[in-house]
């Protein structure tokens, strides 16, 4: 796809930033005003960053139609990251009157850097995942091409001919093939060796491919000989890598920091820790809504007290994400996203409508074929348009983590007496 | 030029009307048709060229069969029947229609003989070359159909026919770049297994067999090209990839070509021995793992990047030449992954620790990518591939800011080196040591240190980098000159920890000679310049003063005599001073021995500085005292001013007891 979008990789955070936050970013280092306050002010950033946090979740959670659409997974990534720009703010800012180098502080530092390092690998499987849709998006524009080229006005259309339904079932299969390929083993297990042998495979599907030709030139089923050749793209993360070990990781042992913890911090223990449960809530929805190695649901936050303004939303997300996980025809989905779901039923649909179809199309079933065709248009179109972005903002939470990460990690490793 | 093509066109076309028309109405439906569609196709110059074609072979409109001998169809006597719709949808159209129809009917008959075909159509050129050419006509035939817009159910019939052409061509096509051998012109010259390769022999006797996987060997040049195909195949697999373009169905070809060329890939890569890290791993990693890996990647991404890769568009932009943006998709697509997984480990690498001994690793990596970029510009120059370019660059941005954030580590290192230990005898302090060699190792790669201090990751451009790593000023010496100082800082502190001032003095001096000798030895003496060199030799200097103030300012106190005659000291003073005098000198001569100074040259003028303070006086002392009758009486000397000189000589030696 080209990635001459106009989007800049800075830009999504004007689609749905309140002027407010970007007045925030704006102030990064804050002002000297702010510098050299007292605790209690600083306490005041603390609490408006964890309501901005909740307010961002029930952002999120607001239209409950684009629950995990593409769409809504970009704007999820948006409150990623401008969580993660205002927890360095109040970080810094802290960090500019007194060493973040000091018992409990540094501990708690530590163990967000852990989780966050666990988070770029997340971010390069996910990476990988987008790819993958990309490359089922190409066979869907086969198809959609294939079934929507006839006429500009729909209703003098002729209906689709052989030809049409020919070509697009064979896209569709192709697809399915790769849909298929992807969630059984997890996608990839196994790639090396059937890469090693490709040779032999390929033969074989050519041989296939005669049988296939045969029986398609009788009218039988158009399904494609070819897809035993076609192959998802291989991961860049190792096999035995699990995205759902990856989430436990991330969440586990996420702990609610305590009373005598936050005291001694100046209240930071409750920003790393907003800042711990935001990286794995965002993981977590990342990983439920595109495909990646070994998904699994199964990772949870421990109990978040009530106190925290963004516990409720949070739990509302699971909630929401889990129900949809569990529905009938998404339980063995490679991805909750609901263009992945489009994808699935509007190609099922076209493959039953012109399964064993007489040609010319039936007069009552070719508006079935254009609607799901449409659908299939759409999906592309917003697929097309979405992609892109998504995985630019995906790149950019792996940098934003690392620039992070390094930053702390500087703070942490000056010396005290440092001038 | 154009005539020439021209000629072509109509020998073809009467070619075609020779192998086709069995009657003469039907052939001069067949003409009507092309002549339809094709300006150039005039009847009058058909009818003039059939003619001549006519009278050289002796016979009349040559039937089906006869006038198409040179090209060897296929033996498949079952053609499939007409549909029944198609024909009664045709029914009682204007003429031009039937002949349309008839055209249909007989690309039909020939185009599905290819398609039935078991073997690959292009194992016999001709074969090859007689349906491509029925691929043509289809394809003009479709397109005049759909101008037309008269006949649907024709139209339809003949989309299906070309969509089992494409079926068939995208087979073809994938089986020609995959086994370019099993194509009739098996042009010589194509970059092949030399059939000595292990894997051959692996499985290959069971006929399932394993084909030679070509791969690429180990090369030092990185200028190279590998050719996948022979530029038989790339010939062969061009003009499918331009049908299949024509007929609309340019993403498929990509998309197939794509997964044919990524095994190609892959296993490529695989065998430059990389495998794939994750950050996880790679923070969890020792750094001897670590350099190991790194020791190949650098290898495995240039090889990757310089030949692989650039080898991947070549053959795309020939098989894919004038098929615009097919080719930049294909590519891609075919290259993406692999270009990824070999970033990623720069990224994880990045994130990790910064460890100051990570620095020259980091650079090599840095360098490597940095290198690379200008030349990745023709080959990433299509918007598909910017994303690619993109990821380059920032890869190579990543690792800048790595090393710079390792070399600042270096000073969190120095600051953080506790003053417990001190160095034996006031010698050099491993950390003096090893700051000013990792300072020195790093003087290597000053340009690119200097370029990433700047911040200007990458902006090679050759000479536009208009930084002069050789002035006092710029980033990288004012940091190290920083470095020095934070360096300085941490000695004096160490200086401390002895108890003798004088001790803390020679530590000093030590250390302070040490990074002279350091910087004069190297390109750090052009970075920190002459006047930080000076200012530490007379740093040096005051140390030695201060030294001998501490130390002999005393003895030699003691020593004094004040001048001959008039207030000269009465004899018992004398003698009282030069009790004392043994006493200091014993108890420094036996300290002080033990210590040490490393460098030959100060320890020579440390021993000359003393002596000549030190002589002098009790040279004087001793003689006053000869000269003296009453001192004379019972004088014991117990060092001779010889034994003193010796003595002297013999400090700072070290000596362990």
């Amino acid at each position: 796809m080209p990635a001459t979008d106009s989007s800049s990789a800075a830009a999504p955070l004007s689609s749905f930033g309140r002027s407010f936050l970007s007045h925030r970013r704006d102030q990064i280092p804050p002002p000297p005003d702010h510098n050299h306050t007292n605790s209690s002010s600083s306490d005041l950033e603390i609490d408006a960053f964890q309501r901005h946090a909740a307010d961002l979740l029930l952002d999120l959670l607001s239209d409950s139609d684009s629950l995990l659409s593409l769409a809504w997974t970009r704007r999820l990534l948006d409150s990623f990251l401008i969580c993660i720009e205002e927890f360095r703010a109040i970080l810094f800012a802290f960090a500019d009157s007194q060493p973040l180098s000091r018992p409990t502080l540094d501990r708690l530092l530590l163990d967000f850097l852990d989780r966050a390092v666990k988070a770029l690998d997340l971010c390069n499987a996910l990476r990988d995942g987008l790819d993958l849709i990309r490359q089922w998006r190409k066979h869907l524009a086969i198809a959609a091409a294939a079934l929507s080229t006839s006429d500009p006005d729909p209703d003098h259309a002729a209906p689709r001919g052989e030809a049409q339904i020919r070509r697009a079932r064979k896209a569709l299969t192709d697809l399915t093939i790769l849909m298929l390929d992807d969630k059984d083993a997890g996608g990839v297990v196994g790639q090396r060796n059937r890469s090693f042998g490709r040779a032999g495979t390929t033969r074989d599907s050519v041989s296939h491919g005669h049988g296939h030709h045969r029986r398609s030139s009788s009218g039988g089923s158009s399904g494609s000989g070819s897809g035993s050749h076609l192959r998802s793209l291989s991961w860049s993360v190792s096999r035995t890598w699990s995205a759902s070990r990856q989430l436990q990781a991330i969440g586990g042992g996420l702990t609610v920091p305590r009373a005598n913890d936050i005291a001694a911090t100046g209240g930071l223990a409750s920003a790393i820790y907003t800042m711990g449960a935001m990286l794995f809530v965002v993981a977590w929805a990342l990983v439920a809504a595109i495909p990646c190695q070994d998904r699994g649901l199964q990772a949870h936050l421990t109990a978040v007290p009530r106190t925290f303004p963004w516990a409720g939303p949070v739990f509302t997300l699971f909630d929401r994400i889990l129900d949809e996980s569990k529905k009938k025809d998404r339980k063995h989905s490679c991805g909750l996203l609901k263009e992945i779901h489009q994808i699935e039923r509007c190609s099922r649909q076209l493959m039953e409508v012109t399964d064993a179809a007489e040609f010319p199309l039936a007069k009552e079933k070719d508006p079935e074929v254009q609607e799901a065709a449409q659908e299939l248009v759409q999906v592309c179109e917003s697929l097309k348009d979405g992609l892109d972005p998504l995985e630019r903002q995906v790149r950019e939470m792996f940098h934003r983590v690392v620039r992070t990460r390094t930053e702390i990690l500087d703070y942490l490793s000056r010396p005290h007496n440092a001038s | 030029m154009a005539e020439d093509g021209e000629e072509k066109l109509l020998a073809t076309v009467q070619h075609i009307v020779q192998t086709l028309g069995s009657s003469d109405t039907m052939t001069e439906d067949i003409l009507r048709v092309f002549s339809n569609y094709d300006g150039r196709l005039s009847l009058d110059k058909l009818y003039a060229a059939r003619a001549a074609a006519a009278s050289a072979a002796g016979g009349g409109g040559g039937g089906l069969g006869g006038g198409g001998g040179e090209h060897s169809m296929p033996e498949s006597p079952t053609l499939p029947p007409p549909p029944a719709a198609a024909v009664s949808a045709a029914a009682g159209r204007p003429p031009p229609v039937t002949s349309m129809e008839r055209t249909v009917r007989t690309l039909d008959r020939q185009i599905s003989q290819f398609v039935a075909m078991d073997g690959l159509i292009w194992a016999d050129s001709a074969d090859a070359d007689a349906f491509l050419e029925a691929v043509d006509d289809l394809i003009g035939t479709v397109q005049e159909l759909e101008a037309a817009g008269t006949n649907r159910g024709l139209f339809d019939r003949a989309e299906e026919l070309l969509s089992r052409c494409m079926a068939r061509l995208e087979e073809e096509f994938r089986a020609l770049i995959e086994r370019p051998d099993d194509a009739a012109p098996a042009a010589p010259g194509g970059f092949r297994s030399d059939g000595s390769d292990d894997e051959e022999d692996f499985g290959g006797g069971d006929g399932y067999g394993d084909e030679p996987i070509p791969i690429a060997k180990p090369v030092t040049d990185y200028d190279v090209v590998i050719d996948a195909l022979s530029p038989g195949s790339v010939a062969n697999v061009h003009q499918i990839a331009r049908r299949m373009v024509d007929a609309g169905f340019g993403r498929e070809c990509a998309e197939v070509y794509a997964a044919a060329r990524r095994g190609f890939v892959d296993e490529s890569v695989a065998r430059l021995g990389v495998r794939p890290r994750t950050a996880e791993e790679v923070h969890a990693s020792s750094w001897e793992e670590l350099e190991f890996d790194i020791a190949r990647w650098i290898p495995a991404f240039n090889m990757v990047f310089r030949i692989l890769i650039p080898s991947e568009r070549r053959l795309c932009d020939r098989v894919f030449d004038g098929l615009a943006p097919f080719g930049d998709l294909a590519f891609v697509a075919a290259v993406r992954t692999q270009a990824l997984q070999l970033i990623s480990f720069g990224d994880a690498i990045s994130s990790s620790s910064r460890a100051p001994e990570r620095l020259f690793r980091v650079v090599d990596m840095y360098e490597a990518v940095r290198d690379l970029l200008p030349d990745l510009d023709p080959v990433f120059a299509d918007p598909y591939s910017a994303a690619l370019r993109a990821e380059v660059t920032a890869v190579c941005n990543t690792l800048g800011s790595s090393i710079k954030g390792i070399f600042m580590e270096l000073e969190n290192l120095i600051r953080r080196d506790p003053a417990r230990v001190a160095a034996h005898g006031g010698g050099i302090h491993p950390i003096t040591r090893y700051v000013m060699n990792y300072l020195r190792a790093a003087c290597g790669s000053r340009q690119t240190l200097e370029e990433v201090m700047e911040g200007d990751f990458g902006a090679v451009g050759g000479a536009a980098a208009a930084v002069d790593p050789d002035r006092p000023t710029s980033s990288l010496a004012v940091h190290i000159a920083w470095i020095m100082d934070v360096l300085h800082k941490n000695l004096d502190i160490k200086s401390k920890i002895y108890r003798d001032p004088s001790l803390a003095c020679i530590f000093l001096m030590n250390n302070g000679k040490y990074i002279i000798l350091k910087v004069n030895d190297s390109e750090l003496g052009v970075l920190l310049g002459d006047e930080w060199i000076k200012q530490m030799t007379n740093r040096v200097r005051r140390w030695s003063m201060d030294y001998q103030r501490v130390t002999w300012g005393k003895v030699t106190t003691v020593l004094q005599t004040g001048g001959p005659g008039v207030g000269a000291l009465p004899a018992t003073a004398m003698k009282q001073k030069l009790r004392m005098f043994n006493t200091y000198f014993q108890e420094i001569y036996e300290v002080q021995s033990e210590w040490v100074i490393a460098d030959e040259q100060l320890r020579v003028d440390v021993r000359a500085a003393v002596a000549e303070a030190v002589m002098p006086v009790y040279t004087a002392l001793i003689s006053r005292l000869k000269s003296s009758p009453e001192a004379r009486h019972d004088l014991y000397i117990k060092y001779t001013p010889e034994d003193v000189e010796a003595c002297i000589q013999h400090l700072f030696e070290g000596a362990a007891k």
